[in-house]
């Protein structure tokens, strides 16, 4: 009987196999529309633009190692330290958190057999990865954007920075942007209308209530950012007068736009380092999450909270009392939802059993990290203070804390704990841990004496700086530091490959996870999911009796949805069954498109307005035979 | 817990969208959905960031204003509100064929869709004539290079009619492929997104011509 069931399962799954089976060879990867091809594509891109934005923060590092050092010149210094600023942000921590994190694993923890949009989702990769190449041609072209990564005008206006440095940023930033729209748009469909059935909001991962926030976030960010960004390349390049004081502008409002942007940008980095800590607290502490509830309501608010302070970055440009003292109040709410999830994690590890193996050391040099940059931040709502150390080191100190330590680190940890996931393989314990302790004693040397240079009065972004000021040894410490904790990162890498091809052979769920990705086989199949689980807690994973359901399931060939690309759409609040879901696999058009995208902006910036046009056509008849072949009606 | 049970999905009464290709089945489907469909949901998100995308622009406008003693700036007269007004009244009407054209869609009427959206269509393509006259005209009184005050003005504007065109060339692509295809489950819910980005567009159109001619009201 036993073995007829099993014999029976084996048919399910080679059907299923056949139905989901990708095209071979590079052109499988560039017509792919598998959530998790892309997830992979955008990991090894953004993997490649933290190389990069690593070896410039290394030349950073290098030129002020010593006084009057001259590794880089000025101009080389301002392109450099710019490139690191968009590359970390635009070109590494997003798509590295929504792209590729979010992309694997989100359809994957809700039960899903991709993402509700899978061809949009391989147009938001090939979009970012053109973004990419866009920006670094203008390094390449020794043109890069120069007046830092908020690019404040009057500095980057036409009259001072004439050369076509700053479209590469203001056309490239447009291009990106449409990436994170598109993917922040699929995202929230996913996570609202493909969860497994039972899974009702309140039993929804708070992993994926980090992602949905952020989502949120970026979509209701972006358009200003975008906004900003038109306005001055129609001032650089049209000769409009957004910014320009003289006829009626205001460089103010370019500062206005861009932080009604950056703040909640700051928050967009952070969340997902939020959802990678609760994913991994509760594996490794073998428990739930204390203050579940309140903690995905503060994910929310946190993201919510974060479009209402963003004059806090213009403390010094002469608002009103009445206006900044409103953004200072403003900025401490933020300090309840942050504060009540520091609590819940710190809670959730010391009231557990809590078993410190590489991807929880992450997560507590993550807290630690959240911590003390998080106090700096508090200490920065107070405007005198702000006041003070505004564009010094201390800034510098704050934000590195906040988003090296605390948004990056999780990321880290996130990279061994899903590495079994990925490749069916474990990597290596020992240096695991070294690589983080390396990391976490770099981390620290780097940037903690930027605090006290902050305070002696070095201020951000100067090429080199005179002997005798008393800055001199904080600087090579710092530099020194930055080595430590690049060659802690070059561990990680090499851990990971390695583990590659000769880490033990491990089983689908080493860490007995709590979430369903642990569920599928490592690597998952092209399908996911054999049966779509059901689902009656946020740690389905440890509902033992709801998993031997599937596998009986399974065996007896229920709900199999193999007469295509199928997946299961389910209600937005109670995941109820709603329908069965016919799926799009590959398709040319979303590469070809983004293809013309370039196209677009690539004439844009060198003024051949026809041209652009003429892509934009191009363009809309990919767009057409795109809807060509139907997918679900979604 | 009834609607979670997998025995529901095995029974064979959970509906399979992809197969319903026919006008009736089509329909079928979109009356036993208990929840918008995803490509609903897809449309609304993109819309929330087009809104945002005005929000900011109209923010920057009023931003600019307070910057300014003298708006329109000296030289310029303030905008002339009849026309304007008239033209966006008569675009908004195109809500009832709009409305009525998804209506149709639902109930798997092809000929009642493809009249509507054509109705829709003429009207839409006639605004954005006026519209354009009436740009070509504005040029010719002052220039977006002139002072901050023309350069949010033209941009503002011209932002608002890409939008408009955007919609016109999804009319024509969904007039097409519904002659060609019939209501399929894939181009019913298009005519739905369709009157839902109209409606969005309309009350857009309110909105920025307030704004334009908030200096003459």
């Amino acid at each position: 009987m036993a073995t007829t069931s099993t014999r029976n399962a084996e048919a399910q799954l080679d059907l299923l196999e056949r139905v989901w089976a990708e095209r071979k060879g590079l052109l499988g990867w560039i017509t792919t529309t598998d959530h998790k091809r892309i997830g992979i594509m955008y990991f090894f891109t953004a993997l490649v633009m933290f190389g990069a934005g690593g070896v410039e923060a290394l030349l950073i590092r290098t030129q002020l190692i010593g006084p009057h050092q001259t590794v880089l010149s000025p101009q080389a210094y301002d392109e450099v330290f710019t490139m690191h600023g968009i590359t970390m942000i635009f070109l590494f921590v997003i798509p590295m958190t929504t792209g590729a994190f979010g992309n694997y694993l989100i359809p994957l923890m809700i039960g899903a057999r991709d993402m509700a949009f899978p061809r949009l989702n391989a147009l938001s990769y090939w979009i970012y990865l053109g973004s990419a190449i866009f920006m670094y041609a203008g390094l390449a072209g020794g043109h890069a954007p120069n007046a830092g990564w908020f690019d404040y005008v009057p500095l980057a206006s036409k009259t001072y920075d004439p050369g076509n440095n700053i479209d590469f940023y203001g056309w490239g930033l447009i291009f990106n942007g449409i990436s994170s729209t598109a993917a922040s748009i699929n995202f929230i469909v996913t996570i609202f209308k493909l969860r497994a059935p039972g899974m009702s909001l309140n039993r929804m991962p708070l992993f994926c209530f980090a992602f949905l926030a952020v989502s949120f976030a970026l979509l209701f960010a972006l358009p200003s950012l975008s906004v900003a960004a038109l306005f001055l390349e129609l001032d650089r390049n049209l000769g409009f007068h957004f910014y320009d004081a003289a006829h009626g502008g205001d460089p103010l409002l370019w500062q206005n736009l861009f932080w009604i942007f950056g703040h909640p940008e700051v928050y967009i980095i952070i969340l997902p380092a939020f959802g990678i800590a609760t994913a991994i607290i509760p594996t490794f502490t073998h428990r739930k999450m204390v203050l579940f509830p309140l903690v995905a309501l503060a994910e929310i608010l946190v993201a919510f909270l974060g479009f209402g302070v963003w004059v806090h970055h213009m403390f010094t440009v002469g608002y009103p009392t009445l206006v900044t003292v409103y953004f200072a109040a403003a900025s401490l709410i933020i300090v309840i939802p942050s504060g009540i999830q520091l609590f819940s994690w710190i809670a959730t590890i010391l009231t557990g059993t809590p078993e410190f193996k590489t991807p929880l050391l992450w997560i507590v040099g993550f807290i630690v990290y959240f911590m003390l940059g998080g106090l700096s931040g508090v200490a920065l709502a107070a405007i005198p203070f702000d006041q003070q150390v505004h564009d010094s080191y201390f800034i510098i100190a704050h934000f590195h804390f906040v988003i090296f330590g605390a948004a990056v680190f999780p990321i880290l940890g996130g990279m061994y704990f899903w590495f079994p996931k990925l490749t069916g393989r474990m990597y290596h314990e020992g240096i695991g841990k070294l690589s983080f302790w390396t990391t976490f004693i770099g981390t620290f040397v780097t940037f903690f004496p930027m605090h006290i240079l902050g305070l002696l009065g070095m201020p951000r972004r100067i090429y080199t700086y005179p002997a005798g000021m008393g800055w001199t040894f904080l600087n090579a410490l710092e530099s020194v530091g930055a080595y430590v904790l690049a060659s802690g990162l070059v561990l990680i890498v090499l851990n990971l490959f390695i583990s590659y091809f000769r880490g033990p052979v491990c089983e689908a769920d080493p860490w007995e996870g709590d979430t369903l990705e642990w569920s599928t086989s490592s690597p998952p199949p092209a399908y996911n999911f054999p049966v779509i689980p059901t689902v009656s807690s946020p740690y389905p994973m440890w509902d033992k009796e709801d998993r031997e359901l599937d596998k009986r399931r399974l065996e007896r060939g229920e709900g199999l949805m193999a007469t295509g690309h199928e997946t299961l759409a389910t209600t937005m609040q109670d995941a109820e069954v709603d329908e069965i879901l016919s799926m799009p696999s590959h398709s040319i058009w979303p590469p070809v498109c983004a293809l013309m995208l370039f196209g677009i902006f690539a004439m844009l910036l060198l003024h051949h307005y026809w041209i652009a046009f003429g892509f934009g056509v191009a363009g809309g008849l990919a767009l057409i035979s795109w809807h060509d072949k139907e997918a679900h009606a979604g | 817990m009834s609607g979670v049970s997998p025995r529901r999905l095995a029974s064979g009464r959970v509906t399979r969208s992809a197969q319903a290709d026919r006008a009736a089945a089509a329909a079928l489907v979109a009356r036993q959905r208990r929840s918008a469909p995803n490509g609903i949901w897809g449309m609304a998100l993109f819309l929330c960031s087009e809104i945002t995308i005005f929000g900011t622009m109209i923010s920057s406008y009023f931003y600019l204003e307070s910057d300014n003693k003298h708006w329109p700036p000296a030289g310029i007269k303030p905008p002339s509100v009849t026309l304007p007004l008239i033209a966006t009244g008569v675009l908004v009407l195109t809500i009832v064929p709009m409305f009525l054209a998804s209506r149709a869609a639902r109930r798997g009427a092809r000929p009642a869709v493809l009249g509507f959206v054509s109705l829709a269509l003429v009207v839409q393509c006639a605004y954005l004539a006026v519209q354009i006259l009436l740009f070509r005209h504005d040029l010719n009184q002052f220039r977006p290079q002139d002072t901050a005050y023309g350069s949010i003005y033209f941009t503002l504007l011209a932002t608002h009619h890409a939008h408009v065109l955007l919609g016109i060339l999804l009319d024509v692509v969904v007039l097409a492929y519904v002659a060609i295809r019939g209501l399929t489950n894939y181009w019913l819910t298009a005519v739905r997104n369709l009157a839902i980005y109209w409606y969005v567009v309309n009350v857009i159109a309110i909105v920025v011509v307030l704004t334009q001619l908030s200096p003459s009201l």
